[in-house]
């Protein structure tokens, strides 16, 4: 096969010399218009042929910068497949920003829950979810700021903030841990007691209940929330924040039983929130009390009951934020 | 010292979207994912215990790292420092593996996808610059054509993640003229299989990384080889699915687009080797693996007078052995002007 080294010969030669051209900068021959094969030229004249070809180019004045043809074709296939791709954005593998799992921790996000026109769950007497949650919040990051942690508010007074421009703020700041703070409205008689969501799929109806009336009016449409969704399964945000969960948990618990006996231990659980998937970092949602149950409300008006919540989670993210520098270090 | 005292090491590698393979005339040949990672911090580097890590090994730490995939969508990413270094680095670390170290004058052939060729060439040679003694970069169609003694009369179809190129070897090195880029590729699908199939499933819980491996074991065009079924989390619980339909349309998402192409190509060959052009088209890189695909653009070859169209039988090394056969091949002379 004569023919076929020959070619050969030619093509790597032609290859060589691209690079060449690419190494002084020149835009490479084949960007341009196809032109007749030369000639199989001698090996000798490797070096000459590259520098001759640019000299005549440019002496002609064939401007170089003739922009490359577009071979990007974008073809429509034959059907188009309903429903249609564009309407949905999809999650890609993605680079993930280191400062999301920042494995020291200098900064919380403190989310008081609800605010403004949207006050929550109530009591008959008056007593709002909103203002529960920013002054535990206002609490909270007094004691976490006394212990040398940078705190960030997604909101610090009485107004309304989308659960978007929440997770947002979340994000800008940098923060390595983020905590939403609620109040459970629980519709049952004697309906009460604490538990700790982090993020993650749920089977049951109530909690499926509690985050559709958490995410309400969360800006995101149904598709982001499954994208948003999707990209939170394959990450390991959420054994994080399932940790998170389990210490917050543990403590509230264990501040309010002695004052509160009766208390009930709802636990850990994870259902689907738009403000801990948005967040990008260990997340958590804490409905600290029940305002519905009779007991807990009447001690939720209570300023040390208050602060004795926001020392609860003060510690819960402080035992958290030391497991993790400890763990990093050993 | 001389380069002259120094053994040759001449590797050839397919630097691909979602996967990077090297072949070396020692006879090494390895891939690896095209991930890249760096630590966060320095407790995340004394936890994954290296200054930097690739492929599968980098995907499972990924908290822990700043993660890139460089050539995402074929190309590499304008203005990102850490994206070129990425780059770089998994050059070096195939260039290693393949056994090329101290002491070895290494010589280079890399092939990349040709919209990256096309788009940031000039970028792309600043960021391998060092990763060997001396380097050149080719369109990794050029490479898998060469590599099949394939450079007269035949279309290459190289079917990657991100892009599926396609190139006319008509004797001639591959101008503009004679390629096209499509993002009809194996993400599409992926794409497509998941909007399908959670179009209908609402309420499985699936990963693009699970829909990716399910395509890779069961994609297929025209008649179901067999059903296929999954086994997906659904309220919590594992559920069997049967997803054939899904999986059928979304490989043949694939088709349409790629006829059309190869007979557009096919069109601008000179009508005197447009037969031997049909009757040599070669499938290559991960999608050439989807059974019936072949046979499926075969019969769209059909309407203009027929022709054969067959994969390649080793889509993982057939790009790096093209460049290793372009690097053995290119006189030492060559090598000179080209610098690392
Ligand atoms: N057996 C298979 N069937 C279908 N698609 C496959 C198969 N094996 C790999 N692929 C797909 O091929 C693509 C990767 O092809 P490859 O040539 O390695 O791409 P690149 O060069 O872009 O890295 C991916 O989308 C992958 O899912
Ligand atoms: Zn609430």
């Amino acid at each position: 096969m004569e023919d076929l080294r020959k070619l050969k010969r030619e093509m790597v030669r032609q290859a060589v010399r691209e690079n060449v051209e690419l190494l002084e900068g020149r835009p490479p021959s084949a960007l341009r218009r196809a032109r007749p094969l030369r000639r199989l030229a001698g090996a000798a004249a490797l070096v000459v042929v590259p520098l001759a070809v640019f000299a005549s180019v440019n002496a002609i004045g064939h401007a170089p910068s003739a922009g490359p043809e577009v071979v990007v074709v974008p073809v429509r296939p034959g059907a188009t497949p309903e429903p249609s791709l564009e309407s949905v954005p999809w999650p890609r593998p993605r680079t993930i920003d280191p400062t999301v799992f920042r494995l020291s921790v200098g900064t919380v996000v403190i989310d008081p829950g609800h605010g403004g026109s949207d006050p929550g769950a109530r009591t008959e007497d008056g007593l709002s979810e909103k203002s529960v949650t920013l002054d535990v919040a206002l609490r909270l990051k007094a004691l976490l700021e006394g212990a040398s942690y940078r705190v960030v508010l997604t909101r610090d007074a009485d107004r309304q903030v989308p659960l978007r421009e929440r997770a947002r703020v979340a994000r800008e700041s940098g923060g390595d841990l983020f905590v939403s703070i609620h109040v459970n409205s629980i519709p049952r008689p004697d309906g009460g007691g604490v538990e700790t969501y982090y993020l993650g799929p749920t089977d049951d109806p109530a909690v499926r209940e509690l985050a559709g009336s958490e995410n309400l009016g969360s800006g995101y449409s149904l598709a982001d929330f499954r994208s948003l969704l999707e990209s939170v399964y394959v990450d390991v945000r959420q054994s994080e924040s399932r940790r998170l969960a389990g210490a917050v948990q543990e403590r509230l618990v264990s501040a309010l039983r002695p004052v509160e006996p009766a208390l009930a231990d709802r636990g850990v659980k994870s259902a689907p929130f738009v403000v801990l998937i948005a967040s990008e970092m260990p997340a958590v949602l804490a409905e600290v009390s029940s305002i519905s149950n009779g007991e807990e409300a009447r001690r939720l008006a209570e300023p040390a009951h208050r602060q004795r919540i926001a020392e609860a989670l003060a510690k819960g993210l402080t035992d958290f934020a030391e497991r993790v520098g400890r763990s990093g270090r050993g | 010292m001389t380069a002259k005292g120094k053994d040759v090491l001449h590797v050839g590698i397919d630097l691909g979207t979602s996967r990077s393979s090297i072949s070396a005339s020692s006879g090494e040949r390895h891939v690896v994912d095209s991930y890249v990672g760096w630590p966060v911090d320095m407790v995340a580097r004394k936890v994954v215990k290296k200054p930097i890590l690739f492929g599968r090994e980098a995907l499972e730490n990924r908290p822990m790292l700043d993660l890139h995939r460089p050539l995402e969508r074929g190309l590499i990413k304008e203005g990102s420092e850490k994206d070129e270094a990425a780059v770089r680095e998994l050059l070096k670390h195939l260039i290693t593996m393949a056994g090329g170290g101290e002491g070895k004058k290494v010589q280079a052939v890399i092939g990349v996808p040709a919209e990256a060729m096309r788009v940031s060439r000039q970028h792309l040679r600043t960021a391998v610059k060092g990763v060997a003694d001396a380097l050149m970069i080719v369109s990794e169609p050029f490479a898998v054509a060469y590599g099949l003694d394939a450079l007269l009369h035949t279309m290459i179809i190289d079917i990657g993640a991100g892009t599926t190129d396609f190139c006319v070897m008509n004797g001639r090195y591959p101008t503009d003229d004679d390629q096209r880029t499509l993002t009809h590729a194996g993400d599409s699908v992926d794409d497509q299989l998941m909007l399908l199939v959670r179009t209908r499933h609402p309420e499985a819980r699936f990963t693009v990384h699970m829909v990716r491996e399910w395509k890779e074991r069961k994609s297929f065009v025209g008649e179901p080889p067999q059903p296929v079924v999954v086994t997906i989390p659904v309220k919590g619980k594992p559920t069997e699915i049967d997803i054939t339909a899904e999986m059928k349309k979304a490989c043949e998402s694939l088709v349409g687009p790629l006829a059309e192409t190869m007979l557009d190509l096919l069109s601008r060959v000179d009508p005197e080797y447009q037969e031997r052009v049909r009757n040599n088209v070669i499938l290559a890189g991960g999608g050439s693996q989807i059974p019936g695909l072949a046979a499926a653009l075969e019969r769209a070859l059909g309407e203009v007078g027929g022709g054969r169209v067959r994969a390649v039988d080793d889509p993982v090394f057939v790009g790096s052995n093209g460049g290793l056969a372009v690097a053995l091949d290119a006189p030492e002379g060559d090598w000179e002007m080209l610098p690392g």
